[in-house]
């Protein structure tokens, strides 16, 4: 039987993830629990709805470091909206983060599809530049949940199924609803199927006609509009936002991606590689800080060889498939 | 012979210069020199209003040099507070008053400064070693903030006690540090027995990183029954933390947090009782101490008495919680539980 190198790669992850599961519950008491499940699937889902993203900004060979600071921004603004009015509808709000994650997603992908500036130049200046405008609109204040609207503050509590004490809560419901559609956009619309080609062979592409220009900008908005939503489903959970919310989110995402075994080169990887990869960094970093042996020093240095080690086992193995 | 005793009055009276022997120094008014004011970084609430009072301060005393609020973004505070000092050094700034963030890295740069004249005053947070830094603004004693702290706990866990964990912000912010220490030096006592500080950990400051810290500690002390946050931020994370899991009636928050963010979880019993100081006192305080060292009329040495305006009379003391270095000391604490927070949160 010969299996897609995206499937080797997705079965892999999820043995690592098992592994990593089994490897903490042998030193973290009562650590297998459905509890477990409830708080890290929550906060894994705002990982992974930024990794979707990512990916399809990284399968066209770019990159979005810009996405901590569109969180933050989302978050803030659409939390500041709501503050003020109470009676924003709920739909109204996540259409507004995603309206203006898209926005600043589209002012990168101007920046990179048409003026031709790399995309990392351009998003490390608009990770810079975004957050600037929040410390400045912000006015320092912060929002605080209490000016918040109830449905918000309920919305993380709130489960589409529990099975016992097993929840599924609604952000994890709606990262894999993204998931869906963006695996299945990725795999069989054309616009899925050129950004591959764009990744693969950015000229390829241009000769067979392919608008990439368009194409690479469209990605780009996707990206953003994703980090907007990341960023209303960021508001809903913490729900005391500051200038700083989502600082680090865009390494995090960054990382989710390429331990998802996306092809930092573009061209290769899947949606489902990336929301695994979200799951082993978050699952890893969740667990590292519950177990009572590692010290709070010694987690990020750790958590960054757990990160090298799994992309480093995944890459042998996959040689190893190739060499044979 | 009468010379010589003349020599050892005069030593004398110098060693007494220490005490209250200096005469009060009541500011004069006018005189230039332009200042910076650095917070740890922008974009937070308790450092805007430190930025108030120094205006306030500024305008009072009519000082016709300007005054700054420069401070790094976020993401770069350590990196950025040492640049700020040093373009503040090259561009011949007269003084800068720092809430320190960056620990010791900070002393190349302040010394920098220092040998270029200017005036460098700490508040909010100190220079670990008191290298670079002539004088030192603590919004309270230290040593207190621990003492107020175990008082805290003690007070929503009651004579038997229980297990607690610390949520500081970053492990290099020396005030978070110091009163750290100071609680678990206050603990020792015998009236505290019953309190079993069981872990220290640190959300940065950062919403998320904060509550995923809190949500960590449940799981991994199921006895624990407080989280104390001294900082803003990780207090009102905690809070929420404890809310969305319906466990504010088996665990409790507390620390320090500002009125306004703190009402609601102190109205619905998650965090009964929480402390701070005005932050407007602090800036306006040490604008005055600063102004005063830069236009010459104190020196900034241990035993100086001089008049900060509407907040009265202060003294430089040695601080007692580091080595080296000398404090101004502003205090007091308020505690807030729900019959005063409603009426501090406007």
């Amino acid at each position: 039987m010969r299996l897609r190198a995206e499937t080797r790669r997705e079965g892999v992850l999820l043995l690592l993830i098992v592994l990593v599961l089994f490897g903490f519950s042998l030193v973290i008491e009562n650590y297998l629990s459905a509890r477990l499940f409830n708080r890290v699937s929550a906060s894994v889902a705002i990982l992974a709805i930024l990794a979707i993203g990512q990916t399809l900004v990284v399968l066209t060979r770019n990159i979005d470091l810009s996405v901590g600071s569109i969180v933050g921004f989302t978050a803030y603004f659409v939390g500041q909206q709501l503050s003020l009015d109470n009676d924003i509808h709920p739909l109204v709000a996540v259409l507004m983060a995603v309206g203006l994650g898209a926005a600043l997603g589209a002012f990168n992908g101007v920046l990179v599809a048409f003026c031709r500036v790399p995309a990392i130049i351009v998003t490390l200046g608009t990770l810079a530049l975004f957050r600037t405008i929040l410390v400045e609109y912000s006015d320092a204040q912060t929002i605080l949940t209490v000016n918040l609207p109830q449905w918000l503050i309920d919305l993380p509590r709130l489960n589409v199924v529990s099975y016992e004490r097993l929840h599924l809560r609604v952000v994890v419901a709606v990262m894999l609803g993204v998931a869906v559609l963006f695996q299945l956009l990725l795999r069989y619309s054309s616009f899925g199927r050129r950004l591959y080609a764009i990744g693969s062979s950015p000229e390829a592409a241009r000769n067979a006609g392919f608008p990439t220009r368009r194409l690479v900008f469209t990605a780009f908005v996707l990206c953003g509009a994703l980090a907007g939503l990341t960023g209303f489903l960021f508001l809903a959970r913490f729900g005391n936002i500051t200038v700083i919310a989502g600082i680090g989110q865009e390494l995090k995402s960054v990382a989710a991606v390429v331990v998802g075994g996306i092809n930092i080169f573009g061209g290769s990887g899947s949606v489902l590689g990336a929301v695994l990869g979200a799951s082993l960094i978050d699952l890893l970093e969740n667990s590292l800080i519950r177990s009572l042996q590692i010290s709070e020093f010694l987690r990020d240095a750790l958590l960054g060889m757990l990160i090298l080690a799994a992309v480093a086992v995944d890459s042998v193995l996959m040689r190893r498939r190739r060499d044979r | 012979m009468k010379f010589n005793k003349l020599l050892t009055l005069s030593a004398v009276v110098a060693a007494l210069g220490a005490g209250p022997a200096h005469a009060e120094v009541m500011a004069e008014k006018g005189k230039k020199a332009n200042l910076v004011l650095v917070p740890k970084f922008i974009g937070i609430l308790v450092f805007d209003q430190a930025h108030d009072g120094a205006r306030e301060a500024h305008e009072e005393l009519g000082n016709p040099g300007t005054l700054e609020f420069i401070g790094p973004t976020p993401e770069n505070s350590v990196a950025g507070q040492i640049e700020i000092v040093t373009t503040a050094t090259t561009q011949g700034q007269d003084g800068v008053m720092l809430s320190n963030n960056s620990g010791d890295q900070i002393v190349p740069a302040a010394k920098a400064a220092r040998e270029k004249g200017l005036t460098l005053v700490t508040w909010d947070s100190q220079i670990p070693s008191a290298e670079g830094e002539q004088v030192f603004v603590a919004q309270v004693d230290f040593d207190q903030t621990g003492v107020v702290m175990a008082d805290m706990a003690l007070s929503i866990l009651g004579e038997e006690g229980g297990d607690f964990a610390i949520l500081s912000a970053t492990p290099d912010a020396a005030n978070q540090n110091s009163w750290n220490a100071a609680m678990q030096n206050a603990l020792q006592e015998e009236k505290y027995a019953g309190l079993n500080l069981v872990d220290i950990v640190y959300g940065d400051d950062q919403s998320e990183k904060s509550y995923n810290q809190a949500l960590a500690l449940i799981d991994k002390y199921p006895n624990m029954k407080l989280i104390m946050a001294p900082t803003t931020v990780g207090i009102v994370s905690a809070s929420k933390a404890l809310q969305d899991e319906d466990l504010c009636d088996q665990i409790k928050v507390s620390g320090l947090g500002l009125p306004a963010e703190m009402v609601s979880y102190t109205l619905n019993g998650c965090a009964p009782e929480f402390a701070l100081w005005s932050f407007v006192d602090l800036g306006y305080l040490t604008y005055y101490v600063t102004y005063l060292i830069a236009t010459g009329q104190i020196e900034g040495v241990e035993g100086e008495t001089f008049n900060a305006g509407r907040m009265g009379t202060y003294t430089i003391h040695k601080d007692p919680t580091r080595e080296n270095g000398l404090r101004v000391l502003m205090g007091p604490f308020s505690v807030y539980n729900k019959d005063n927070v409603e009426a501090d949160a406007s």
